[in-house]
């Protein structure tokens, strides 16, 4: 199938990506082929549950609750009251929670040290979601690729080789990061309109083979727009971030109908309690096949910092308020210490872990590894991305 | 795809069209219309003083032109009733339930209480008391009579006034508060007859011996209602008081006043939305499964994309009305976006935009106002599509199905058998009882199936490509571009829009008698190149519109002749 697409301009709003209609030069088109979509599902990917492939042989992470629970101390007293014995182990679990030198460890995880009650995947034959970022299998020949640090790749869903997901490695036996978990679940951030993703291709005449197609990569400053039933919907228009550190363009390749780009670093939004938070991705790269109701489908990947993915998705400490501020730093706190309660884990051992695992943009001086290889599972439905300064409703009342 | 047998259906169609399609109005002279500047018939009938019941949107707007828009109104609406195709029509014709007057009564508080209200006195009321604690009559009675005229659209009477103070008196001493008696004596004004119905009054014209005309101020109420939608403001009052709209002069001054104003535009809105029946939208539901892009902020803004069209074609460009039919320039949102599959990069608001060539769509029958409104919760139907344009755009009336219709092949959308509309409309119409109507609906509805229940594009139904093709009176055309065409050209559709604003302006049917009125009018229309403003400045300006005749012996106990006779022997 041959398309084409064409840039129109709406006013000064110049459209990065739609539904093309006319080939320049007014002849149309064969089909109606999108080149603008918004990710309308988007989760790390992982793998199957620890239960089902025996990721986790030493057992699930624990939080500072369940260790003081399954410790001697944390046995409860003959006649002790459900009260006494609720606020004993509260007291344990918050003296757990605090470095010998008072900070709070989730806010300050570096305070502490490893936590010996966390638990990641040890496993090495386990079928990981996710696609090859660094070129080589890790165990071929025992030397790492350039620029990284030595790491056990997984296999893939379909037995490929080369899968390098260190952050399933870090979270595959936390038991909120399961099937039934709440980790996984923060598209429902998305759908409340706080933040989005836009993808948009240039340049394509095969949907199954072409050369170079010109690939952008974008935060959405619109809120996605929801059917009665919670389902996005396509063709609507979204307006890109007008700040450029959430603007990427790329270029990439259809082979045999899937689309792969070239490594940029990216950077969204992610909203957790009013937290203003962001969500970036170096060295990103789509590997994606385009659906049959005109969407794409398949995996984001790249290294995200593991200073930032302690603090987008745990430690919420670099969150902003909605001037852009420093967020409130009790809610900070509050968030902080209340997710490692109710999601099972603790925040020296998940930051630790982080930094163990590390797998990429080796830093030559320490040998340490500063980012962790994460992927993520998208799907993206067709829409109008257009390049214009955008605005809530309800924006003029901030003003008064 | 033209095909013989269609060409027969295309034949039986017309036949049967001669039979059944009944054109609401007359019109043959118009065959004899000459290059010569119309001249408005002398001898044209004319029909009884009216007693019309203010619509919903009259009544917000009268609010808001003399209270201000930021008063609130409180109250709930009695839906209209449609008469002779038009809610404006129904106006004449309908009472005022006891759950409808609660809610006058609710709006007519809630109104009353802002006016005087600490925040809104100061601007509102037009006077000081010497104190609140005590009445002043004075002031009192400049309250009532500076809200009386702009509320019954005449001055009051020296009784009314009275009533009102009186009114304003108790309440005052009851409870304890001038503004608490100010308050009641502008809720009972708003309460009153006077307000909530529009009178007219009659009174002998000079210029005809024996014959009637409007008063001065029923004849301001009947030209600021059609201009304005609204009530008559300070200077037509002023105008009508000092008998100018008893002269040429004076009556196309207030005319062209009230046409070059901005409320100009609501008329002409108000009026399409009553033509185009998009009162109906309040209860228009979709299946949110078979169209998930469908919601309230969709239906609103597709009946508000319409009537913007349809200003701005008419009102702004000062347009041809026909070529409503055939335009393709619109405005989006981003809700109508998703439905039409075009980009809106504006967030929140309104941006014009175009239809592209080759999007098959052009004019407002391609809209999602026509085809949502026109269709099924759950599937586009081609019958109601092609009724309502027989009907609403070319005043054609089709006959309603008998009631042994076996719908069961139409409604079932999903058979593969029959996978198109087209197929099980034919299949339908073996029926002998249904082929007559269905042949006159049908293909003009089928040119729209390229549009799915809500309005969205879509080239096949059950995986069967869709035949758009169509026929009006023997005009064959393909889709929705076509139709609008079809409907552009047909002579019917000028006559049409004439008809029902004149019957929408006097807020009653035709009278036999008027129809050398109504032929004239149709004449200064095709003359003025079909600009509806002109349309609307001419019946403003003719001399039929505002005389009116004595009801026939025997109808002495009918509001119209009461009001005959309250008036000449009244205040008039």
């Amino acid at each position: 199938m041959r398309v084409t697409f064409v840039m129109r301009f709406l006013g000064t709003a110049t459209i990065l990506g739609g539904i093309a209609l006319y080939a320049p030069g007014g002849s149309a088109l064969a089909a109606e082929v999108p080149s603008g979509f918004v990710v309308s599902h988007i989760a790390y990917a992982l793998s199957k549950d620890a239960k089902e492939t025996g990721a986790c042989p030493n057992g699930m992470t624990l939080g500072n609750t369940q260790i003081v629970e399954a410790s001697a101390e944390g046995q409860r007293h003959e006649g002790e009251s459900d009260a006494d014995y609720a606020r004993r182990i509260q007291t344990a679990a918050s003296a757990l929670g605090t470095a010998p030198n008072g900070d709070n460890l989730c806010m300050h995880p570096e305070s502490g040290a490893p936590d010996p009650h966390y638990r990641s995947v040890t496993g090495l034959n386990i079928p990981v979601d996710g696609i090859d970022l660094d070129g080589q299998d890790s165990r071929a020949n025992g030397r790492p690729a350039p620029n990284t640090c030595p790491h056990d790749d997984f296999r893939g869903m379909n037995g490929e080789r080369g899968i390098d997901n260190q952050f399933f490695r870090v979270v595959g036996c936390s038991n909120s990061f399961q099937s039934t978990g709440q980790s996984n679940t923060y598209e429902i951030e998305m759908y409340t309109g706080a933040w989005g993703i836009l993808i948009t291709l240039k340049g394509v005449h095969d949907l199954h083979n072409q050369k170079d197609v010109e690939v952008g990569i974008y935060a959405n400053a619109d809120p996605i727009e929801l059917s009665p039933t919670r389902e996005a919907l396509a063709n609507a228009t979204y307006a890109v971030d007008q700040d450029p550190r959430f603007q990427a363009t790329t270029h990439g390749r259809i082979t045999n109908g899937v689309l792969t780009t070239d490594p940029v670093d990216v950077r969204f939004h992610v909203i957790t309690n009013s937290i203003r938070l962001e969500r970036p991705l170096q060295d990103a790269r789509l590997r994606m096949t385009f659906t049959k109701e005109g969407g794409l489908e398949g995996i984001m990947a790249g290294y995200t910092p593991v200073e930032d993915m302690y603090n987008y998705q745990f430690g919420y400490r670099d969150g902003k308020d909605g001037t852009g501020k420093p967020a409130n730093q009790r809610l900070i706190f509050g968030s902080a210490n209340g997710a490692a309660r109710v999601l099972g884990h603790t925040c020296n051992g998940v930051y630790y872990a982080l930094k163990q695992f590390a797998d990429g943009h080796r830093d030559p001086k320490t040998g340490q590894c500063n980012s962790i290889s994460t992927q993520y599972r998208i799907k993206a439905i067709p829409a109008f991305v257009v390049n214009t300064p955008t605005q809530s409703v309800n924006s003029p009342l901030d003003k008064q | 795809m033209k095909t013989a047998g269609k060409s027969g259906n295309v034949a039986a169609g017309v036949a049967v069209c001669a039979a059944f399609c009944l054109p609401l109005f007359g019109g043959s002279s118009l065959a004899q219309e000459s290059a010569r500047p119309p001249s408005e018939p002398d001898e044209a009938g004319s029909g009884q003083p009216m007693i019309r019941r203010l619509t919903e949107s009259q009544y917000r707007a009268t609010v808001a032109d003399i209270f201000g828009p930021d008063i609130p109104i409180v109250g709930r609406f009695e839906r209209g009733l449609r008469a002779d195709g038009l809610l404006a029509v129904g106006t004449g014709q309908a009472g005022i339930s006891s759950f409808s007057f609660e809610q006058y009564d609710a709006s007519a508080q809630g109104i009353a209480s802002a006016v005087v209200s600490e925040a809104h006195r100061g601007q509102l009321v037009p006077c000081r008391p010497h104190s609140e604690s005590s009445f002043d009559a004075a002031c009192a009675k400049q309250f009532v009579q500076h809200y009386g005229q702009a509320l019954f659209r005449r001055p009051l009477t020296g009784e009314e006034t009275e009533r009102y103070v009186r009114t304003a008196r108790a309440a005052q001493q009851r409870m304890g508060n001038f503004y608490e008696g100010l308050r009641f004596a502008l809720a009972g004004m708003m309460d009153a007859p006077d307000f909530l119905v529009r009178i007219e009054m009659a009174v002998p014209d000079p210029q005809h011996p024996g014959r009637l005309q409007l008063d001065s101020y029923s004849k301001a109420a009947r030209l600021s209602f059609f201009l304005t939608n609204s009530t008559p403001d300070a200077e037509l009052l002023r105008a009508a008081g000092a008998g100018e709209l008893n002269t040429d002069e004076g009556l196309a001054r207030q005319a062209d006043r009230l046409i070059a104003s901005s409320r100009f535009e609501g008329a002409v809105s108000a009026f399409f939305q009553d033509m185009l029946e998009f009162d109906t939208f309040d209860e228009l539901a979709k299946d949110p499964v078979i169209y998930p892009t469908f919601n309230s902020t969709v239906a609103h803004d597709a009946k508000e994309q319409t009537l913007r069209t349809i200003v701005d074609l008419l009102v702004t460009q000062r347009g041809d009305y026909r070529d409503l039919f055939t335009t393709r320039n619109t405005y989006l949102t981003r809700a109508l976006g998703t439905i039409y599959r075009l980009p809106v990069a504006t967030r929140n608001g309104w941006e014009s935009a175009q239809y592209p060539a080759s999007s098959d769509r052009a004019g407002i029958l391609s809209n999602v106002s026509f085809l949502a409104l026109h269709s099924h919760p759950g599937r586009s139907s081609s019958t109601l599509r092609g009724k309502s344009i027989r009907q609403v755009i070319l005043c054609q009336q089709v006959p309603d199905p008998p009631n042994n219709v076996d719908f069961s092949v139409v409604q079932d959308s999903s058979n593969t058998a029959m996978p198109t509309a087209r197929i099980r409309l034919e299949a339908h119409r073996t029926s002998p009882a249904c082929a007559g109507c269905h042949r006159l609906m049908d293909p003009l509805g089928l040119t729209l199936e390229n549009f799915d229940g809500v309005g969205a594009f879509r080239a096949s139904e059950n995986g069967a490509p869709i035949d758009a093709s169509g026929t009006l009176d023997g005009h064959e055309f393909e889709g929705a571009p076509g139709l609008g065409q079809a409907i552009h050209d047909n002579a019917q559709t000028p006559r049409c829009l004439v008809d029902r604003m004149y019957r929408s302006a006097a807020g009653r049917s035709i009278l036999p008698a008027e129809r050398p009125y109504v032929d004239y009018l149709n004449q200064v229309f095709q003359a003025d190149g079909y600009r509806v403003p002109d349309l609307m400045r001419a019946i403003a300006l003719s001399r039929s519109f505002y005389l009116v005749s004595a009801p026939e012996r025997g109808e002495t106990k009918s509001p119209q002749r009461a009001q005959v006779q309250t008036r000449n022997g009244g205040h008039s």
